[in-house]
């Protein structure tokens, strides 16, 4: 597992520009990517991603995030540059999303060493299979920069 | 000494735009106000099939729910398949049963571990239980590893089974995997054994209250997918007749329609499956079924966790099984099914996690879908949930409020309910 990369990209592609991280792994999918570095589209599975990077020496993640942006812009960071917010009470495990996932398996020391994720800011949530056009547009250079992360790593 | 007034205001918000709010007002010792908001199922669900090739309507309704992906694939193709009568093979019938197992004890033993343990542990949430019991919630990842691994197994991939198809898989499992496979299900019998162990040790409350359990049926299994309508008070439907038991109608307190039949609500799930399949559950899971005491039929809802248990130790159980039926078979390439041109009407059911889910479609002759209705188990349940609720609070009015607040969420999650619109959106703040 040395070096290995899992790019996992979140949401729902029928609910707008949730779909984007979906989006983008296929995306990347399309390239001829180094044989340690694999792309899962992660859906909306929630804690299943506990499991899903355990082992991993880096997960990068992309899914859209409320990051204060105009829509379509990203944000890279690591867990230690934000605080993800949410509900600690839930009444269903359908609640459970990104930031669950990672406090889970921060707290039973499962994190991989390396975990960045690329949240990007959506303009509609809505029942809908399209991303609205402003995704669309910054799609290339969120692509462009997360092979430029992966490319880093190989040189 | 009954307290008057008491207030439960219980605001979840999910991150998009759903509720999940459970309002309790009780004025001079009367309930004048009890009910239930959660989120609505896929108002869209016609309008994102409508229109569509027969054969994208499981990988898109697969989309809805991350949980129960499976389900609504299997629910859908099973739609798919009665309205374009195509037959599948018995080795299909055996991998999705295969599969659909996979999907029940993932579900199952998440929500048993991440849900309703924490409530029990006096743990706010998963999190804290996790530093105080790092075990307990180890197991529970182990159990749902296998799970994942079993569904990645025959479905292709985690989260969505893009290798189901109409009338068969586009990819198959080799006999090397499916006996590796059928060796770790063995293996996992110290974890269900523990889990079980564990669960029959917790105080669950002590509530009562008779209602109707509606679930699938098939005399000679434990019914997952297809069969008949059963319920507790002695009806039985035909799939096709699926409107005669929801009856949906709107409440005006809600967004979300309510679903009754034989009496003013009814409940699907695990407890229903329990109270209307007893006898086809495996000797195991009866074994487990009689650790908790429980015979049919249950009437405590909150037993749905401990029935859902039982469920998994079934599944693991009934998997192994199937492996064996799998390989003596020989797993064979088949031919998928080609459209002929002729359309019709069809509608597939399945027993998902939370309850039987129904999907419904007309296709034209074009294959294309001209309409489309889709019924999810917690829509069934709510009318159900609102009732226990109404029964459950004159009986704790003399609990500290927050007592009451929190015998009223652990009632809810209890049922396990699907927020189906959820999404992984992200709220971020900067440091």
């Amino acid at each position: 597992m040395d070096g290995s990369t899992l790019i996992i990209g979140l949401g729902n592609p029928l609910r707008g520009d949730d779909g984007v991280g979906v989006r983008v792994v296929q995306t990347l999918a399309t390239y001829d990517l180094p044989p340690n570095i694999r792309v899962i589209d992660g859906g909306t599975q929630g804690l299943g991603l506990v499991n899903l990077m355990e082992g991993q020496q880096r997960v990068i993640i992309v899914d859209a995030a409320d990051i204060g942006t105009s829509p379509g812009q990203f944000v890279r960071f690591t867990l230690s540059d934000a605080r993800l917010l949410g509900d600690e009470k839930s009444l269903s495990i359908h609640a459970a999303g990104l930031r669950e996932a990672l406090l889970l398996a921060q707290a039973l020391d499962m994190l991989p060493p390396e975990v960045i994720i690329y949240g990007v800011q959506p303009l509609t949530l809505a029942w809908d299979s399209t991303l609205s056009s402003s995704i669309e547009a910054g799609l290339p250079g969120l692509v462009s920069a997360i092979l430029a992360e992966v490319a880093c790593e190989q040189a | 000494m009954s307290k008057v007034d008491v207030n439960v205001n219980v605001h979840h918000l999910t991150r998009v735009e759903g509720h999940g709010n459970i309002v309790v007002d009780v004025k001079n010792g009367e309930l004048v106000k009890c009910q239930l908001d959660i989120v609505e199922a896929p108002r869209f669900f016609e309008a994102m099939l409508r229109g569509r090739p027969y054969y994208e309507a499981s990988h898109i309704t697969s989309r809805i729910c991350g949980i129960c992906a499976t389900g609504h694939a299997t629910s859908s193709l099973r739609a798919t398949e009665t309205a374009l009568d195509v037959e599948i093979s018995e080795q299909t019938e055996l991998l999705r049963k295969l599969l659909f197992h996979g999907e029940i004890i993932d579900s199952h033993v998440l929500h048993i571990y991440m849900l309703v343990a924490p409530d029990f542990f006096g743990a706010g949430s998963v999190l804290p239980l996790a530093g105080s019991h790092p075990e307990v919630v180890k197991r529970a990842l182990r159990i749902k590893k296998l799970s994942g691994d079993l569904c990645e197994m025959i479905s292709g991939r985690h989260t969505h089974p893009i290798a189901m198809a109409v009338g068969g898989f586009t990819h198959l499992p080799s006999v090397k995997e499916l006996l590796a496979m059928k060796e770790r299900l063995i293996a996992a019998h110290e974890d269900l054994d523990e889990t079980i162990a564990l669960l029959k040790t917790l105080p669950w409350p002590d509530f009562q209250r008779e209602t109707e359990y509606v679930s699938l049926q098939k005399e000679d299994e434990y019914a997952f997918i297809d069969g008949v309508i059963a319920t507790t008070d002695g009806f039985t439907y035909d799939l096709s007749d699926y409107r005669q038991v929801t009856n949906e109608t709107l409440v005006p307190h809600s967004t979300a329609k309510h679903c009754k039949h034989n009496r003013d609500s009814y409940m699907v799930g695990a407890l229903a499956r329990f109270n209307n399949n007893y006898d086809q559950l495996h000797p195991r899971a009866k074994a487990a079924a009689a650790e908790f005491g429980m015979t049919p039929i249950v009437t405590n809802s909150f037993l749905n966790s401990a029935a859902q248990a039982i469920e998994m130790v079934h599944c693991v159980e009934d998997s192994i099984q199937l492996i064996d039926q799998l390989v003596d078979r020989g797993i064979k390439e088949e031919p998928l099914f080609e459209f002929n041109g002729k359309g019709g009407e069809g509608v597939g059911s399945c027993d998902v996690p939370r309850g039987i889910l129904f999907h419904n479609y007309i296709i034209d002759d074009d294959g294309k879908i001209e309409g489309a209705n889709c019924i999810i188990p917690t829509g069934q349940n709510y009318a159900n949930m609102e009732a226990d609720m109404r029964a459950l609070v004159p009986q704790i009015l003399d609990r500290p409020e927050a007592e009451v607040t929190h015998l009223m969420e652990m009632l809810i999650r209890a049922y396990d309910p699907c927020i189906s619109c959820s999404t992984h959106f992200l709220k971020v703040d900067f440091v």
